[in-house]
């Protein structure tokens, strides 16, 4: 049906027998023509481009036709929505040509005409253009191939200046109503796609991998697809779940889910794939992978951007929030902590921090009691101090400052604190938070924080 | 090939008369960086007439280099800190910090962010991140064993950044060499921590500074009121009462 462009340079052309065509090129790749892959490929298309306009449609098995006449302001004009598109649909691995008129008709004309495309804004510049293209562009005039070259009629400028009713007598009048379309002079009627209720796509590798960078890839079209979704039914994920189905053939294993929580629903692609690429480069495959599956597991209505004249200095709350999501991403949640302070007299027990992702509590910033200088770091496990002299040593002799700030807590958790806290000072000038057991015979004396 | 022309001043000595337009930007050895850099105040004034443009540089890294965890090195950036807007990234603290402690200062707890990595590659990977995002005000990171690399390549992530970032090496580092612009290095004396800038954009610092402790922990009582009595020594308080009382009743 079709030759790649390598192909083509070995002289091999479409509707060659396959035999000739292996004579001229022995390394050939004969590929059938998989319709249903097809048909997945553009829904796939499709879907992406939903991002871009709510009204996307599809024209035939390879075209799609999309208004954007709304669009076009809120992407910055129609170069740069052009290069998204066209990004966009090479991120899904594909190629397109892309024509671009006032009327859909005519669109579809330009993306389909040989040589360069065209892009054409304005009605008077499309029906210029129009006029020159071959009439065996117009999918209806392809039976009366022969007898429009017979009377000389080869481009569209000629097929107009017949007589209306005489064509429409002696061809089909489906040709008249196209070319009628194609120049803005009769309506055109599409049935826009509709995004489905859920998000469920699948990408299936032609060679199983096991490399983290085109399971990326892959993973990449998935969420291209996933954002034309989102914006279409205006909708933000907060949970998607990325499923890694291993080769059947040599293995019966059970496929991997890579669940992915966001703190804050979002739908920009940029940063789900950051994430999904921590993640992928942490995982350990099993086996090497068949299939990529992702699936948006859990919605929430879609947050417009809230626009600001100036922009914030610290980054906005959001930037804040994407950063936590994607440390934790790499770290694992318990590596990010925020400070989450319990009402409690003993230093241990009050300077909680809590694992970032759970649902932050109320900060308590006053305790109400105004202790003593607390000094800022503290000790996961209090240092035991040996005595030297009579004193406390920790690297030299300590003096106490002051104290003892008295704490006995606890009893009611079976975690007895009976404490005397001191300040001391060693030798050479800092400052030390120190600490003696007060219920027992042979006290010890414990380092417990430093005055930093 | 040069357009700067070559002028011999008074002194015999050629010097260079740069273009006014670019003169602000040229920074000589023997001058203190004077450019429109933004910075933050370190809040002692003192330390700020040692630094460049008279604060903690904005875009670059800070190096400070300690004798060891605990000698006021979070005092010494406190002022700072309370300047700085936004969250503050403590990535690989030493210790835990205690928020009671951070309160007590007037900060509030809930802009600290608390990292803990377990591999090498994660910390800076991890800096990286921060400094790129942008919606934290200042990075504190403790790590000692660094490549000259790891720090160049942090150094220019920070160069990109409006994030304050302090890097907190041990000071025994003083003598290996280090791509960032400004290092200091910080040790207790006698009374108070002692500030010896190693490394700045401006001539070399001879003379330490010395922030005395009274200036440095506040006006609490314990570290003003007592500290004449310091240095006597202190007796222990009250051995507990039962190894008193026993010779008593002999």
């Amino acid at each position: 049906m079709t030759v790649s462009r390598l192909a083509a340079q070995h002289g091999i052309r479409a509707g060659m027998r396959a035999a000739s065509a292996q004579l001229l090129a022995p390394e050939l790749i004969l590929q059938t023509r998989d319709l249903m892959r097809e048909n997945i490929a553009r829904d796939a298309v499709a879907l992406a481009l939903l991002q871009y306009t709510p009204e996307v449609t599809i024209a035939d098995a390879d075209t799609l036709l999309m208004d954007v006449s709304a669009s076009l302001s809120a992407f910055g004009g129609r170069r740069h929505l052009c290069h998204r598109v066209i990004g966009s649909v090479q991120a899904l691995g594909f190629s397109l040509r892309l024509g671009m008129a006032p009327v859909a008709q005519a669109s579809w004309l330009f993306a389909h005409q040989a040589g360069r495309v065209r892009r054409v804004i304005r009605i008077e510049s499309m029906r210029r253009r129009l006029d020159a293209l071959p009439v065996e562009l117009l999918t209806t005039a392809e039976r009366y191939q022969s007898w429009l070259t017979g009377i000389g009629c080869s481009t569209l400028a000629d097929l107009r200046r017949l007589p209306r009713a005489g064509l429409k007598r002696r061809t089909d009048p489906a040709l008249q109503d196209q070319l009628d379309r194609a120049y803005g002079e009769a309506p055109e009627l599409f049935e826009w796609i509709q995004a489905p209720e859920s998000f469920a796509a699948f990408l299936e590798f032609a060679y199983p991998t096991e490399q983290a960078e085109q399971l990326l890839l892959a993973a990449q079209r998935l969420v291209v697809q996933m954002t034309g979704w989102l914006v279409a039914r205006q909708r933000a994920v907060s949970a998607l779940v990325l499923t890694l189905d291993y080769e059947r053939r040599r293995s019966r294993l059970a496929s991997t889910d890579i669940e992915i929580t966001l703190a804050e629903p979002a739908w920009q692609e940029a940063h789900l794939l950051r994430l999904m690429k921590e993640r992928l480069n942490q995982l350990v495959l099993k086996a090497p992978v068949n299939i990529l599956r992702l699936k948006a597991k859990q919605l929430a209505a879609f947050a417009p951007p809230t626009a600001q004249l100036f922009p914030e200095p610290g980054g906005t709350p959001a930037d804040y929030r994407r950063l936590l999501e994607l440390l934790m991403a790499r770290l694992g949640p318990e590596a990010i902590r925020l400070p989450a302070p319990a009402s409690d007299h003993r230093p241990e027990v009050a300077n909680q921090w809590q694992i970032s992702g759970q649902a932050q509590q109320k900060i308590l910033t006053d305790t109400g009691t105004r202790f003593a200088e607390r000094p800022f770091w503290l000790l996961e496990q209090p240092l035991a101090l040996t005595l030297r002299g009579h004193r406390p040593f920790y690297g030299s002799a300590l003096h106490l400052l002051s104290g003892p700030e008295r704490i006995e807590a606890g009893w009611w958790d079976g975690d007895l604190a009976m404490r005397d806290y001191f300040v001391a000072q060693g030798e050479e000038g800092a400052y030390y938070w120190i600490y003696r057991e007060r219920d027992i015979d042979q006290a010890r004396w414990f380092l417990h924080g430093l005055f930093a | 090939m040069s357009t700067l022309p070559l002028t011999a001043s008074a002194g015999g000595m050629p010097s260079l008369s740069l273009p006014s337009d670019i003169a602000h930007s040229v920074w000589r050895a023997g001058q203190m960086a004077a450019a429109g850099v933004s910075v933050t105040s370190s809040g002692w004034p003192a330390l700020d007439k040692e630094l460049p443009n008279q604060g903690w540089p904005h875009r670059g890294l800070t190096e400070l280099l300690i004798r060891q965890t605990g000698i006021g090195e979070m005092r010494l950036l406190q002022p700072a800190l309370r300047r700085v807007a936004g969250r503050i990234a403590l990535l690989q603290p030493p210790h835990a910090p205690q928020v009671a402690a951070w309160i007590d200062w007037g900060l509030a707890p809930e802009r600290l962010l608390w990292i803990r990595t377990q591999r090498h590659a994660d910390l800076l990977w991890s800096a990286e991140q921060i400094l790129r995002n942008g919606s934290c005000g200042a990075l504190l990171l403790w790590q000692g064993a660094l490549r000259n690399e790891a720090i160049r390549r942090l150094q220019l992530a920070a160069q990109a950044s409006d994030v304050v970032c302090w890097l907190l090496r041990p000071l025994s580092l003083a003598d290996v060499p280090s791509p960032v612009s400004l290092r200091l290095a910080l040790q207790p004396k006698g009374q108070g921590l002692q500030i010896d800038v190693l490394k700045r954009r401006g001539p070399p610092c001879a003379t330490p500074l010395l922030l005395p402790w009274s200036l440095l922990h506040g006006d609490r009582s314990f570290f003003t009121d007592e500290l004449q009595h310091a240095l006597l020594d202190r007796r222990l308080p009250a051995t507990p009462a039962a190894s008193i009382a026993a010779p008593a009743l002999v």
